[in-house]
């Protein structure tokens, strides 16, 4: 009975209090992020030879640095050029670069699956390259690149819980406080470790049916 | 040299891949309701040179001119609304998988002519109505057969209002009971005067139609005329030879 009340009126208060960081975190880097990576992956496809050689060392940098190394720079590393951001800040920054790094990968493969027929068409009828690359070739590439791009969201929830080390105080910075005043540990961390769940969860489920929304008649099924 | 009556002219298009050249020095023009053939076989240039007339292929170098206009496709919106004027249809269709038949027909007058909505739906379908499809214009490419693809491919293109068509192998793709209504539709459109030029192996339907038969190897147009005089009378030995192949086979 002690537990349930203990859980009741100071765990799940502060846990809360940490969700909605949580969420202030993941929800701005987890746009921003997809922007980042639709925009880099179709210049490592489209853009010319300066563009390709800026965007693969972004890339090559994003995704080589550990993200928690990217968040110290970010966050530790600036002010000693002068630049101070806040912890909240710093983290946004940090999650959205990264994730775009990867989003940008996802982007490049689907792009690079539309079949060259597709381009050639749209030329043929006057298209821009623009023009051909929002309307004919993107509103293709997205679908092929949902799947990998949700999995990518769903590791931005997990890894926002990266930003405590930068003392942005969300869910699991909100835990290991309450867990090192009680020392309850384990069951502190289980309902953490459950709420992510939760979180993982709902964003799977939107993403399917946002799939299942934007499926075409014998687009993408392979023959299955 | 008569540049101003022909709607569309070329001067020694030229085409390397490497060390191969694929097109050398083709020259041709087509004037009003004319519609020329190319025949050669595979890997004779007839492709290249069909994609190097409308500059999906860059070529070398050589001149275009439509309608009595030089073409300078180095100028990026020049050459955007010079293609618009050039229908152009391939052998495996190109449909933009992510549309309808009519989303295919519509989306060329909305996004590049920049017609209005409702314009343009009704264009498409009328368009689409035009090659007999007037039933199908809800389904998505993949729910259409290859005839069926082809026939939204070529009102995709008539909706663009071309000055002139090119057809690279319409019916190459197509199983022998689907070919004949794409040929009645091609058929259909010479006969209300479209100008086109056609590479294809249909040489009763090209000898039909055609003002001219133009034949091509390695890159080079061998000869050309009249489809009685390349089928029957060749100048040139080895169009002799190809063309009495094709009609023993089609």
């Amino acid at each position: 009975m002690d537990e349930l009340i203990f859980i009741q009126q100071d765990v799940l208060p502060s846990l809360m209090r940490g969700l909605k960081i949580s969420l202030l975190l993941i929800i701005p880097s987890g746009v921003c992020g997809l922007a980042i990576g639709v925009l880099v992956g179709a210049l490592r496809v489209y853009g010319n030879r300066w563009v390709k050689a800026v965007t693969n060392v972004y890339v090559v940098i994003f995704r080589g640095f550990p993200l928690v190394v990217q968040l110290f720079i970010w966050y530790f590393g600036l002010p000693h050029i002068g630049i101070y951001l806040s912890p909240y800040v710093a983290a946004v920054v940090g999650f959205a670069l990264c994730s775009g790094a990867y989003h940008s990968e996802y982007v490049r493969g689907a792009f690079h699956s539309i079949k060259r027929g597709q381009r050639l068409a749209a030329q043929a009828i006057g298209f821009t390259t623009f023009g051909m690359i929002t309307h004919i070739i993107f509103p293709q590439a997205f679908r092929r690149a949902l799947p990998g791009c949700g999995n990518e969201l769903i590791y931005l929830i997990k890894y926002s819980s990266l930003a405590y080390m930068i003392t942005c105080i969300e869910l699991t910075g909100e835990g290991k406080v309450i867990a090192s005043e009680t020392f309850k540990y384990t069951e502190i961390f289980f309902i953490v470790g459950f709420i992510y769940l939760m979180l993982t969860s709902v964003a799977s489920f939107f993403l399917r049916r946002l799939e299942n929304s934007l499926r075409l008649p014998g687009f993408d099924h392979y023959g299955l | 040299m008569d540049r101003v009556n022909d709607v569309l002219r070329v001067e020694n298009l030229a085409k390397k891949y490497g060390q191969k050249e694929v097109l050398k020095d083709a020259s041709l023009s087509v004037k009003h309701g004319e519609i020329k053939v190319l025949i050669g076989p595979s890997g004779a240039g007839k492709s290249t040179l069909l994609q190097c007339i409308n500059v999906l292929v860059t070529p070398d170098h050589g001149r275009i001119w439509l309608e009595g206009r030089e073409i300078l496709h180095t100028k990026k919106k020049e050459l955007h609304e010079y293609r618009q004027k050039v229908g152009m249809i391939f052998q495996d269709f190109n449909l933009f998988d992510h549309l309808t038949a009519l989303g295919n027909v519509e989306i060329g007058l909305v996004r590049v002519k920049k017609m209005n909505k409702q314009e343009a739906r009704e264009r498409a379908v009328a368009e689409l109505d035009r090659v007999g499809l007037k039933d199908h214009i809800a389904k998505y490419p993949a729910q259409l057969s290859g005839g069926q693809k082809q026939r939204v491919s070529i009102a995709r293109a008539l909706a663009m209002d071309p000055r002139v068509m090119l057809l690279d192998e319409p019916t190459s793709a197509l199983d022998p009971e689907l070919i004949s209504e794409v040929l009645a539709v091609i058929r259909a459109l010479g006969e209300e005067g479209m100008t086109m030029i056609i590479a294809t192996h249909q040489i009763g339907f090209a000898s039909d139609l055609a003002s001219e038969i133009i034949f091509m190897e390695d890159g080079v147009i061998v000869e050309a005329g009249p489809p009685a005089k390349i089928l029957s009378q060749a100048e040139c030995a080895r169009t002799r030879e190809f063309c009495a192949k094709l009609t023993s086979l089609y």
